[in-house]
């Protein structure tokens, strides 16, 4: 294709409209393209598990937030600690009050991918995320390690790390002679699906 | 414009757009906004009175309540700890968050008793419910062998509780009560009543995290059965996770809501209370 231009090489009348063309079809065209690579999820699962003694509970949610633009790598996910249900509803008051839910009700990850995902493979793929992780009013980095498998126009997200509750100054409430685990298991699964504007 | 120049103005503007997109976070929306508010009482009974605290779904409560012999018979009985004492043991289940059944059985007179909770309001963290309002039922057998016929063994209590959390310290609770029995019998010449009115007023002051005392006092209205009394009951909650413990003073030896109300003859302020204590443990059913 030829270019118009002037004689000291700059771009001419139509040079400018060609940018003005190029730029417009970037814009339009980006954000469209860009869009089509954030997924969501309201409906995630999230859970953990807290070993006691001779007594082990898992706490669950089905109401994980999240987050996940692979255009730009990034993944934030969040969850209202509130939802969070181990089976027992006096559990769930004691829990809730060691994590101070009324002052911090959510436990967030807002992170980076380390490396690109395809998404036009099938195929589980490894990720490496590093981001911050909030809980209690206490942020701390984590690298947090899992797999994406793309679906059709989806995304699957598995992830598990541990959480330790000192870290974050969560004292666990001790039950009777009994002290709660400082390590609880963390575990996230989701299936995210396109964000629509 | 050079063609590099307008590329790179291209390539600032998209690399502005994904920049914009990576700091972008999702806003921070609470799965439900103005929730219940949570444990105006620790468990399901203030001290004999039920509280308006109900059983989540798929939880079960058992629970063993103890009323021994009045302190007034001093030293020689251990203050009350060597007389007969009055045992309960019962065991209630969530339906749903909102409604529980319940069964128990007393050794005085080895009244069976079978009873419902339903929570119709519940009071919320944004103040648009300011009280939770609970009814219960309770329907009481006497299985003592007494010669009556299954009818007149039947007594029977309607109670409408209405509480609210004042603060994180304070609950308080107000119940009017109906008890009824089928069938009374006259004794030394005292025809008792076969229905009572009642009030009961319950307060709640939280001194720790796992510590609270209780207080509930249970005033009839109108006509009572003569020599009763008013039942007045003082008490320590220990929360200890799935545990909470009630250790109380009360006037009555009853365990059930509409014999307390009827046939209580105790006098606090005459040293005929006894010691008693409460345990409430909870477990996870289903999910």
């Amino acid at each position: 294709m030829k270019v118009p231009r002037t004689t000291d090489g700059r771009l001419g009348g139509n040079g400018y409209g060609l940018a003005a063309c190029l730029l417009a079809a970037v814009l339009a065209a980006a954000p469209g393209g860009l869009m089509a690579q954030a997924f969501k999820t309201t409906t995630g699962h999230a859970e953990f598990t807290s070993s006691v003694p001779l007594h082990t509970f898992t706490g669950t949610s089905e109401r994980l937030n999240g987050r996940i633009d692979l255009a730009v790598g990034t993944v934030d996910f969040y969850l209202d600690l509130e939802t969070l249900d181990t089976g027992i509803g006096k559990r769930d008051k004691d829990m809730r009050k060691t994590l101070d839910t009324a002052s911090f009700p959510f436990a967030e990850f807002v992170g980076q991918l380390e490396s690109p995902i395809d998404p036009a493979s099938r195929a589980r793929q490894a990720v490496r995320v590093r981001g911050t992780f909030t809980i209690h009013g206490v942020a701390r980095e984590i690298v947090v390690e899992g797999s994406i498998t793309p679906g059709a126009s989806s995304l699957r997200l598995e992830a598990a790390w541990e959480l330790l509750l000192a870290d974050y100054d969560i004292v666990p409430p001790s039950l009777l002679f009994v002290k709660v685990d400082q390590v609880q298991k963390v575990a996230l699964n989701a299936l995210l699906t396109p964000e629509t504007p | 414009m050079s063609l590099r120049l307008a590329f790179r103005f291209t390539y600032l503007i998209v690399l502005l757009f994904a920049t914009a997109n990576a700091s972008a976070q999702m806003p921070r929306e609470r799965a439900v906004a103005g929730g219940p508010v949570e444990e105006l009482f620790w468990a399901p009974t203030v001290i004999s009175t039920a509280s308006v605290t109900n059983l989540p779904r798929g939880n079960a409560n058992f629970t063993i309540m103890h009323s021994f012999g009045p302190v007034s018979g001093g030293a020689g009985q251990l203050w009350g700890l060597d007389g007969a004492a009055n045992i309960r043991f019962g065991l209630d289940y969530g339906i749903t968050d909102r409604f529980s059944v319940g069964i128990g059985r007393s050794r005085l007179e080895k009244v069976v008793d079978f009873r419902t909770k339903v929570n119709l309001l519940r009071q919320t963290t944004d103040g648009r419910m300011p009280v939770e309002v609970a009814v219960k039922g309770d329907l009481g057998i006497t299985t003592e062998e007494n010669g009556f016929e299954f009818p007149d063994r039947l007594s029977s209590l309607v109670s409408v509780m209405v509480a609210r959390r004042m603060s994180d310290k304070v609950s308080i609770q107000v119940t009017p009560m109906f008890s009824h029995f089928n069938a009374v019998v006259a004794q030394g010449g005292v025809v008792p009543e076969g229905n009572h009115y009642a009030v009961g007023l319950a307060g709640r002051y939280v001194i720790s995290e796992r510590v609270a005392i209780l207080a509930e006092f249970v005033p009839v209205l109108g006509d009572r059965t003569e020599g009763t009394r008013d039942n007045l009951a003082l008490g320590i909650d220990l929360e200890t996770g799935g545990h909470v413990f009630q250790l109380f003073v009360a006037t009555s030896h009853w365990l059930t809501e509409q014999h307390a109300i009827a046939r209580n003859t105790g006098d606090f302020f005459d040293s005929d209370f006894r010691l008693g204590f409460n345990v409430n443990r909870v477990f996870g059913v289903a999910r």
